[in-house]
């Protein structure tokens, strides 16, 4: 039986080359996710990344002034534990309030459901906000 | 600002939103401030159909 010509495959996409600054991905991150903004600036993309800097964290002010709660991880109580982690999702930011004690919430205060929407809110965007910087160090954007 | 207006919490929530996401989407500023100006034009104006609809089925 005489052996089928292979069909000649399509050549495969190159890869995007790595630009010569290329950074270290884990810390892309952990820059983007402690400091909202900081990944994108530590890519070279300042005007982004100031923006993120700024609305970012003034989302997350705005959220303790509204007298928002910043939810602990408290087992068997998974929903809560989802909003636990949308308010770590801010970074620094997050963890300066808890050390200075804000965030405490006051479910009585008519602002109480607003302050938890800017709060986790926030923490859900730099997660958006850390995927596009994934996206630029990796030269997709 | 009164803080306990609902509409204009709402109003500054969806302005934020609405920068933050119209600056992640697009590259060019004149973009980004077209995304922005329909992010929030969507959001405000879905929460006002959506607050007439259920003011005809009150619970």
């Amino acid at each position: 039986m005489a052996a089928r010509p292979s069909p000649k495959r399509p050549a495969r996409p190159a890869a995007p080359a790595a630009s010569p600054a290329a950074k270290p991905l884990a810390l892309v991150y952990l820059l983007g996710w402690l400091i909202p903004g900081g990944g994108h600036l530590w890519l070279g993309r300042t005007v982004k990344g100031l923006v993120f800097l700024v609305m970012l964290p003034v989302m997350f002010v705005i959220g303790l002034a509204l007298e928002g709660r910043l939810f602990p991880f408290t087992p068997g109580e998974p929903l809560v534990a989802l909003a636990a982690i949308a308010n770590v999702g801010s970074g620094l930011p997050y963890f300066i309030a808890r050390a200075l004690g804000f965030g405490a919430g006051r479910v009585l205060s008519v602002t109480y459901e607003y302050g938890n929407a800017f709060l986790i809110t926030a923490g859900l965007l730099n997660a958006l906000v850390i995927i596009d910087a994934h996206d630029i160090a990796l030269g997709r954007k | 600002m009164d803080t306990t207006s609902h509409l204009m919490l709402m109003a500054l929530f969806a302005g934020c939103v609405a920068v933050v996401g119209g600056v992640l989407l697009k590259d060019t500023l004149r973009q980004q401030a077209r995304s922005a100006a329909e992010i929030f034009g969507s959001l405000v104006g879905a929460a006002l159909v959506l607050g007439w609809i259920l003011y005809f089925f009150p619970l």
